[in-house]
């Protein structure tokens, strides 16, 4: 081997293991930074409320815009969690609403309200990697994926335009959509910057980006709290070209959400003052 | 003006190309060398070769239909090549075993490279809309392979249950179904199929595996042409040099021939990859093509042979030679090269391409004719040319004197052979009246092979391996929506239906039935279209959000304004895909949709419809414009009306003959069949030009009719009868191929050599006996 290449080689190891370490002293395996990270970006606050605006772009750039309300609440004892989503838009579907009880550890429970048979079903739920309401984002995409069900692995510190980002590999242990996420986890707020999920074929297929990061403020009383938030994020399927843009508009936390307005008969008589 | 063209204004031609002869006979080394040297160089540009197989590049990028049908498939996220893998089992599918074998498929298929992982449907894969323990359940039939018969019967009922499923990925007796492969528009069909089949178990108990589906036909075809042209051009070539040896018994002479032939291969196939065109199935044909036409120097080796016993000077020999037949030569090798270049005016991209090349290969023949030949023909060796001459028996002997006895013949029984020729016309003219216009690709394969085996067995046991889309045109947004739109799609479905050969049809219309049933605790009084746009619109709605992306996308566009009909044939045949337009048009003309709203047809059933009726009309076309160029060609050679016409009649009645026989024995006027029609104007024209001129040269130095005549049957006839011979001998070789075009491209082409050959021969002699007051008019000779 050229002696100035081995010496090069040996220099970048050198500096890899070096970054590795640091982490490691600060106690950051690739699992802690995903731990971390769940937290930022799924269960900031004691409960969330958000106008969601979706568009879901064709590969021939047709659009089909959903306007939603969604209200999140986070069990204070468990990392379950419930969720409210209410359709304004389109207009055919309006009062049409899903209700969610996800289970960190098993199946979720869902209920959907059909305005036009003015009745509530119950949905099987037995997939999570399933489209959420026809985006290109999962149900787990949205509200979280069990930690413990994939290998996780820091690669190494990398950078996303000028942010520094930790860059974990993720390996789901049974087979699902993907084989292999990688991940760019901002070192400071932990929200992923950038994520990139490949197929059977070890092939890229799609990509999600937060596009815009704003900080608000929530807690309760005296305790102020910052969240920093994705309010915009775009997850494109590369194979296809479908991609689905969402936007959250005001953004509020700990707004106080009662447990009565994640329940079935909340489906049929939505909570007003929640969803104005 | 006479006295600038000289004493040889007539045969301008002939001295030109008798000096070109002469030129090489003076320097048959140069003339050798510097042939290799040009064709070493076009063969350099071989190892570039690139294949074409695809249907649809048989139309230009630019072609309505291939636009329009490019434009569906983006707006309903379709895939324009599946391969679909069946499975049966007698017993029954839906069993342990098998599933969990389709399962296991299912994911290694997904991990093969060219396969869209995204869009790979087996029944692990399809999602179910049913009601399951209370609950609505929009995903996979079943999670984990059942294990207990209860469970497997329980999967076995809902697969059942869906008729959304039924035909399309599970048989109504439950005993095949098939997992669907879509694959990236640049995959080959071929090697993804032989991929498939390694993942196949070896011992598959009671599972039997059937791959079928259009790029698997498609490029299984392209690369058995490839490895049939290896083999029968090869053998083509042996069957020429050993029909020539029999008939000449010289080393030399076979191999001037067989030098020309691979001069005028090397020359075109090199120009081709050089300008940088793929081969197609055509084009693929050349080098057959254009050894039967390099057979054309047998009327010089012919003449030579009689000549050198006249003339025993092997220069002067050569020389008159040329002399006699450049007229002749020059003029047929013309009107091959512009049979074939009439396919120009094809729009079928590999048709135009592949008459060019030949087209130019017959130039390139043409060339060699009159520069390698007398080269190799001065090398000969004196003592071995009395050999060849002895062989012709000129002088009364042999073939001569059989020749000369046709020719008396010909001549007193002329108006018993016209009636019979007549009465024959007649009969031909049934025929052409009953052709029926068809084109089956899968038909391309012989029955036994595997490609016709699977189509066969999974058209008759799902809904049909080809499939077709029926578009429907919203006037806005939301038009699909309407329930009255929808109960019109649904009504032209079930007219669709009717037709034994459409095996199953699905739209948005199914999915909206099925919600609406499973909405209502699955009670049948359900499974119909709802009253409202909005509940239709949150059918969609709920529908959309679970289930995969593309089950909407399919069936309709993002704004609601289109919707796709599935349709999916038992057959490949184009008239198939016809009827399912008539019945569309007609049901429409009743029932007009909401919104006089549109329907067009895409997809690759109606691909192939339109393609075959663009061949057909093309190749009229062409037939027509070759023809005519023909014809001016004779008349320029003739310079005369009545006498171009003349020539023109044998090859004219040769096609009509062979094509009524086409139409009486029902045989499909398919695309091999309609190119052949203009493919063997160019070639079949030879021997009347060389029939006609001849005896014009004869009859011109010696001015008895009936003798004249009888001299050019038994003399250059002799050539037109081994001319055609070798012809219909190099063709015969591919009635062996597995293919069946190519078995057609033999049996018709070696029937057209033959026939026009003998019409040439037979009917040229008795028409020219018989209207002599009008073909000698005034000063027309």
């Amino acid at each position: 081997m050229n002696p100035v290449r081995t010496h090069a080689a040996v220099t970048l190891s050198l500096i890899l293991s070096a970054i590795v370490a640091q982490a490691q002293r600060e106690g950051l395996t690739g699992t802690d930074i995903v731990e971390r990270s769940q937290q930022a970006f799924y269960y900031a606050g004691a409960d969330m409320k958000t106008r969601v605006v979706m568009d879901l772009v064709s590969e021939s750039n047709k659009i089909r815009t959903r306007r939603l309300t969604m209200l999140h609440k986070n069990d204070p004892k468990s990392r379950n969690q419930k969720y409210f989503i209410y359709f304004h838009d389109p207009g055919d579907v309006r009062r049409t609403a899903l209700l969610v009880w996800k289970y960190y550890e098993r199946d979720d429970d869902r209920w959907i309200f059909i305005p036009a048979i003015n009745a509530v079903r119950r949905i099987a739920a037995n997939d999570s990697r399933s489209s959420f309401v026809g985006s290109d984002f999962s149900y787990e995409d949205v509200s979280g994926r069990d930690v413990s069900a994939d290998t996780h692995t820091l690669l190494r510190e990398d950078r996303v335009g000028d942010v520094d980002c930790y860059l974990v590999q993720s390996v789901p242990k049974t087979g699902i959509d993907y084989t292999k996420k990688l991940a760019w986890i901002d070192k400071k707020s932990f929200l992923p910057r950038k994520e990139e999920y490949y197929d059977a074929q070890n092939q890229l297929a799609r990509v999600f980006t937060a596009d815009r990061i704003q900080v608000f403020t929530g807690g309760v009383g005296e305790a102020k709290k910052e969240y920093p938030a994705v309010v915009k994020r775009t997850m494109t399927n590369v194979k296809s070209g479908h991609r689905t843009e969402v936007t959250f508009n005001s953004i509020e936390y700990d707004v106080g959400l009662e447990d009565a307005v994640f329940t079935e008969r909340s489906l049929e008589t939505p909570p007003q003052k929640w969803i104005q | 003006m006479a006295g600038l063209a000289g004493p040889r204004r007539t045969w301008g031609i002939d001295t030109a190309l008798t000096r070109l002869a002469a030129c090489s006979l003076d320097h048959p080394w140069w003339t050798i060398g510097l042939t290799i040297g040009a064709t070493l160089a076009f063969a350099a540009q071989l190892p570039k070769t690139t294949i074409d197989t695809d249907p649809k590049h048989m139309l230009p990028v630019t072609a309505p239909v291939r636009q329009h049908n490019d434009r569906v498939e983006r707006d309903f996220a379709l895939h324009a090549d599946t391969i679909v893998l069946g499975i049966v089992n007698e017993r029954g599918i839906v069993n342990r075993q098998s599933l969990t074998r389709i399962r296991r498929l299912t994911g290694e298929i997904r991990k093969i490279p060219g396969v869209i992982v995204r869009d790979v449907i087996s029944l692990s894969t399809i999602d179910n809309v049913a009601v399951r323990a209370g609950q609505l359940l929009v995903g996979p039939v079943f999670d984990d392979v059942p294990e207990s018969d209860a469970d497997t019967a329980r999967v076995r009922t809902s697969l059942l249950g869906n008729p959304l499923f039924l035909n399309r990925i599970v048989s109504p007796d439950a005993t095949t179904t098939a997992i669907y492969v879509p694959i990236e528009p640049t995959a080959n069909g071929k090697e993804i199929a032989d991929k498939i089949r390694t993942l196949l178990p070896s011992d598959s108990g009671d599972d039997r595996f059937y791959l079928a589906g259009d790029p698997v036909a498609r490029d299984t075809f392209g690369t058995e042409m490839f490895r049939q042209m290896a083999v029968f051009s090869p053998i083509t070539g042996v069957v020429l040099c050993a029909v020539l040896w029999f008939v000449f018994r010289s080393t030399l002479l076979i191999t001037a021939n067989m030098a020309v032939a691979m001069t005028g291969i090397i020359w075109s196939m090199g120009l081709l990859v050089g300008l940088g065109y793929p081969v197609h199935i055509m084009s693929s044909m050349s080098p057959v093509f254009l050894m039967a036409i390099a057979t054309d120097s047998v009327h010089i080796f012919n003449e030579f042979a009689f000549r050198f016993r006249e003339v025993p000077d092997k220069r002067r020999a050569v020389l008159q030679t040329m002399k006699a037949v450049a007229g002749p030569v020059f003029y047929s090798d013309v009107c091959t090269a512009a049979g074939f270049a009439a396919l120009a005016t094809a729009t079928i991209v590999p048709v135009k391409i592949f008459g060019l090349v030949i087209a130019f290969g017959t130039l390139v023949i043409l060339l060699m004719s009159f520069t390698l030949v007398p080269a190799i023909l001065m090398l000969l060796r004196e003592d071995h040319i009395a050999t060849i001459t002895r062989r012709t028996g000129g002088d009364g002997l042999g073939h001569g004197r059989w020749l000369s006895r046709l020719g008396w013949f010909c001549i007193r029984r002329a108006r018993a052979i016209a009636a019979i020729g007549l009465a024959s016309l007649v009969v031909a003219g049934v025929g052409l009246s009953r052709i029926h216009v068809n084109n089956n690709m899968v038909h391309w394969f012989k029955s036994g092979s595997e490609v016709r085996t699977a189509d066969r067995v999974l058209n008759a046991n799902l809904g049909g391996t080809s499939t077709a889309y029926l578009t429907v045109q919203g006037a806005a947004e939301d038009a699909i929506k309407d329930p009255n739109m929808l109960r019109g799609i649904e009504g032209v479905q079930r007219e669709l239906e009717k037709n034994p050969r459409v095996g199953k049809t699905f739209s948005v219309v199914d999915y909206v039935k099925r919600i609406n049933r499973v909405l209502h605790a699955d009670e049948a009084a359900f499974d119909r279209i709802p009253d409202s746009p909005e509940q239709v619109g949150q059918y969609l709605f709920l529908f959309a959000a679970s289930a995969k992306p593309s089950d909407l996308d399919n069936v309709v566009d993002y704004p609601f304004q289109n919707a796709n009909i599935f349709v999916q044939l038992k057959s490949w045949d184009a008239d198939v895909m016809e009827d399912v337009i008539h019945r569309t048009d007609a049901y429409l003309g009743s029932h007009p949709l909401p919104g006089a709203a549109a329907i067009q047809p895409a997809g690759i059933a109606y691909f192939n419809l339109v393609w075959s009726h663009e061949v057909l009309w093309g190749m009229l076309e062409s037939f027509l414009a070759g023809i005519a160029l023909v014809l001016l060609l004779l008349v320029a050679q003739t310079r005369s009306l009545v006498w171009g016409i003349l020539a023109c009649l044998p090859l004219l009645f040769t096609i009509g003959f062979i094509y009524g026989v086409v139409g009486l024995v029902g045989k499909d006027f398919d695309m091999p069949v309609a190119v052949l029609s203009t493919l063997s104007l160019g070639l079949a024209i030879d021997f009347a030009i060389h029939f006609v001129a001849r005896f014009r040269q004869r009859y011109r130095q010696d001015p008895r009719l009936d003798e004249a005549l009888v001299w050019t049957v038994a003399r250059p006839g002799r050539g037109i009868f081994l001319n055609a011979m070798l012809f219909a001998s190099g063709f015969a070789v591919m009635t062996l191929a597995d293919l069946t075009p190519y078995v057609t491209v033999g049996v018709l082409m070696a029937a057209i050599m033959l026939l026009s050959a003998l019409m040439s021969v037979v009917y040229l002699p008795g028409l020219i006996h018989l209207f002599h007051p009008v073909l000698f008019k005034k000063g027309s000779r």
